[in-house]
């Protein structure tokens, strides 16, 4: 390793342990605001402006002059419609409200399964943020950082630079069936941030998650429910797997935001041992099972 | 007309240099990227030789033909790439004068050898002929050789740069500018290159023992224009007032200006590249050119008997390529790309300019260069290498670009249903397996529909007397398309718990050409 990147490594390291959770998080919780915000019944704009709203305004989240990174799921070189990635207008307004809120900049990326190229364009995510000024980045091999965890499992693992050093973080799944995981909301949608061999994370899979993943817990979580991915999952290709649910959650806390997402599926924390673990290893902000949601209904 | 041609000539050389960068993702270039390789003039003479007919993507290669009688070999100096780099070798390398060259003159015959050669073997349908293809030789130096060494180079230079703090910002920029725009995303890296690289320098070589050493000597292309352009239209005149001064003769690329009358051009050799009328001094200006309708006749540098004998090389190398043993086992790992002919057909119309393994990189990267297998005909024909990388699902582009449609031209969606390939599990090492531990990444990538590999939840016996569920993932035949995605992304170091095999014709029996 070179000095440099030794340096700014264990910089960065010592940054990251000295801080029980990530630096991203919203620490005090001073407010009466509600814990996560779902919303049912709307086109994807009014989902998000109605959710972040329920949550007290973008500008809870983000300060004027932040640097932002958007984190959507644009895995797989796969159209709006097959439902595999994030919605590109959730993406496009969250762009506009950070930018509303003061961010200096927002940058959009994700480290894909299918080629990138393809997967940035035809997912429709590229083209929408950009046409709201935001700064879409291409994921490069040298910009990984490898960040010590001193997990129960993992001792370190490589996190994108960008990611890293951005002020803020809004984290955007798509909620979909998965294979292995069952379903992938917010936690698994970090793994867009993460270098090396991905694979390998699935052997012990929930562990290692909540290894990484508590470290960097990013400000917001935002899962776009508007069209789901009952089966086939997360790659789909199936219009008949995809559905129709108009929902979208939002929440500071990743972990909660997952719990409630499991309720779009019809499944219970015990189905799902990746979330399971996060929550009995503490990574949840709120108590889980008293949630404060604000549930709204466009309709 | 010397700087006509200069001008041409670098104009051609662009565009192929053009249609080149151009075929990458998203291949949105109106003009297709085969066009320039099918400006070949020995795809129409082989094509109807494997057909009897001339398909229309012969056409430009026509072209080309139909004018040589009028112009001679105007091809190998204003068109040919290859041509093109042998006349940037000369300012490379001092290659020696014409008068020192003299000794290479006997093998003028040679390139007719190699055209009648290869026209024999292409009638018993062994077609050899793409390996000495000129344009199909530029390509392959170009693909596997020239553009993986500047985007190497670009990239690490870039990437030392942004080191610097001051130039991070530019560099970066730059280099997302050349990813977006000519370099690739992922590139490649192949199998094959030392050969390549060998073969391709050893025609640049070739420039240390004479001018265009490549085009007097080798060139099957060069042959066939050469042979149609013995009684061309379009002469060189000498006037009255010649001091035979010999600087035309020294100034020819093909040294087809006979030395002991300056007046008289070797027609089958004469390029047309105007440098004898560029060298005649300016005092004198004795040389024109012009249209003549009865024009004179150059013989072919060639005698009977070296026709015999290269036809009858032609005839005993059909037999030598057709009596080795065919090694079984090789026999499913030569996985072509979605779109092929069956293989026998595939082996005689692929002329190995490797477009489909170039415009691969820009996407999953699986095409590779193939080796030789059981035959030298195998040698480098693309061939799926799905540890390297993997079909895209969403992309047909090789098909697109083939020139010769060896890869069919099939749509998205044909291409999302072609197999291409099956894939099997190694119990012995894939981790669900062979190691009692959850896994199933290749369950999660596969792109059909309706996955073609699927699990089912198993309760396993630990060895420590404990029970676990676990998912064991299984292929089901009738999905699989054989894209590989799965023996890609298979989280194993080295060899994967998960491969793919050539799908099986199960009309065709598997031989030596099959």
């Amino acid at each position: 390793m070179k000095r440099r990147e030794f340096l700014k490594t264990s910089a960065l390291g010592t940054m990251a342990m000295s801080l029980p959770l990530s630096r991203w998080q919203l620490f005090a919780q001073e407010t009466s605001l509600p814990h996560a915000a779902f919303v049912k019944n709307g086109d994807p704009e009014s989902l998000v402006m109605n959710a972040i709203q329920a949550l007290g305004g973008m500008e809870r989240f983000i300060q004027k002059g932040d640097k932002v990174l958007l984190k959507p799921n644009i895995g797989w070189d796969r159209s709006p419609e097959l439902a595999a990635n994030t919605n590109p207008e959730v993406v496009a307004t969250l762009t506009t409200l950070c930018f509303a809120a003061g961010a200096s900049e927002v940058k959009v990326l994700d480290r894909t399964c299918n080629e990138p190229q393809r997967c940035y364009r035809n997912s429709g995510i590229a083209d929408a943020a950009a046409a709201k000024d935001a700064e879409i980045v291409q994921v490069r091999k040298n910009r990984y950082v490898e960040m010590p965890l001193n997990g129960k499992v993992l001792k370190s693992w490589p996190i994108y630079k960008d990611y890293l050093e951005a002020d803020k973080v809004i984290n955007i799944p798509i909620a979909k069936h998965h294979g292995m995981a069952k379903v992938t909301l917010g936690l698994k949608n970090l793994m867009g941030v993460m270098g090396g061999r991905r694979g390998s994370l699935h052997v012990n899979f929930a562990e290692k998650m909540a290894d990484i993943t508590q470290h960097i817990m990013p400000t917001l979580t935002v899962i776009d429910a508007y069209r789901m991915l009952m089966a086939n999952g997360p790659s789909g290709g199936n219009p008949d797997d995809v559905r129709l649910v108009r929902t979208l959650i939002a929440s500071p806390c990743t972990v909660s935001a997952d719990v409630l997402g499991l309720e779009l599926f019809g499944h219970s924390l015990s189905d799902t041992e990746q979330i399971k673990v996060a929550v009995e290893r503490g990574l949840a902000l709120y108590d889980t099972q008293n949630l404060d949601v604000a549930r709204i209904d466009l309709a | 007309m010397q700087n006509l041609r200069k001008l041409v000539q670098i104009g051609f050389f662009l565009l192929f240099i053009i249609l080149f960068l151009k075929a990458r993702y998203p291949y949105e270039f109106s003009m297709g990227s085969d066009f320039g390789l099918r400006l070949s003039p020995l795809i129409p003479v082989f094509t109807f030789i494997e057909t009897l007919s001339f398909p229309p993507l012969v056409i430009p290669g026509l072209i080309i033909l139909l004018l040589t009688p009028f112009l001679g070999r105007f091809f190998c100096s204003w068109v040919c790439p290859l041509g093109t780099c042998l006349d940037a070798t000369d300012h490379l390398i001092k290659t020696p004068k014409n008068r020192n060259a003299q000794r290479w003159d006997k093998l003028r015959f040679l390139k007719f050898a190699n055209l009648i050669a290869l026209v024999i073997l292409a009638i018993f349908s062994v077609n050899l002929w793409g390996y000495l293809d000129p344009l199909s030789i530029f390509n392959r130096m170009l693909t596997v050789i020239l553009y993986p060494l500047a985007t190497l180079f670009t990239e690490k230079s870039l990437l030392v740069l942004s080191e610097i703090s001051i130039l991070e910002t530019p560099a970066y920029y730059l280099f997302d500018l050349f990813k977006d725009n000519v370099m690739p995303e992922a590139q490649a890296h192949y199998q094959q290159v030392l050969l390549i690289a060998l073969f391709s320098g050893a025609i640049l070589a070739g420039e240390k023992l004479s001018r265009r050493f490549w085009c007097r000597y080798v060139c099957p292309a060069g042959a066939l224009l050469g042979f149609m352009s013995q009684s061309r239209f379009y002469e060189r005149l000498v006037g009255e007032e010649c001091p035979a001064c010999n600087m035309c003769i020294s100034e020819c690329k093909m040294d087809a200006i006979p030395g002991d009358d300056v007046s008289k051009t070797n027609k089958v050799e004469c390029i047309e590249c105007f440098n004898c009328g560029a060298a005649c001094p300016p005092k004198t200006k004795a040389i024109t050119y012009r249209w003549r309708w009865k024009p004179y006749h150059t013989q072919l540098d060639m005698s009977r008997r070296q026709v015999l004998t290269s036809m009858v090389s032609g005839v005993a190398g059909v037999g030598l390529l057709s009596i080795g043993l065919p090694n079984r086992n090789h026999e499913r790992q030569m996985i072509r790309p979605p779109g092929s002919l069956a293989e026998a057909e595939f082996q005689d119309k692929c002329i190995r300019c490797l477009e489909c393994v170039r415009i691969c990189e820009s996407n999953g990267g699986c095409l590779q260069p193939d080796a030789i297998h059981s035959s030298l005909t195998q040698l480098w024909l693309p061939a799926a290498h799905m540890r390297t990388g993997y079909c895209e699902y969403n992309c047909n582009l090789c098909a697109e670009v083939c020139p010769t449609d060896a890869i069919q031209p099939i749509t998205l969606e044909e291409k999302q249903n072609w197999v291409m390939g099956e894939a099997y599990f190694r119990e012995d090492l894939c981790i669900p397996f062979a190691r009692d531990e959850d896994c199933i990444v290749c369950e999660e990538h596969c792109p059909t529909p309706d996955k073609a590999i699927k699990f089912e939840l198993k309760l396993v016996q630990l060895p420590n007397g404990e029970s676990q569920e676990l998912k064991m993932p299984y292929v089901v035949p009738a999905l699989c398309i054989g894209c590989g995605i799965c023996e890609f992304k298979c989280p194993i170091v080295g060899k994967a718990g998960i491969f793919v095999t050539k799908a099986i014709d199960e009309t065709s029996e598997m031989t030596y050409y099959s």
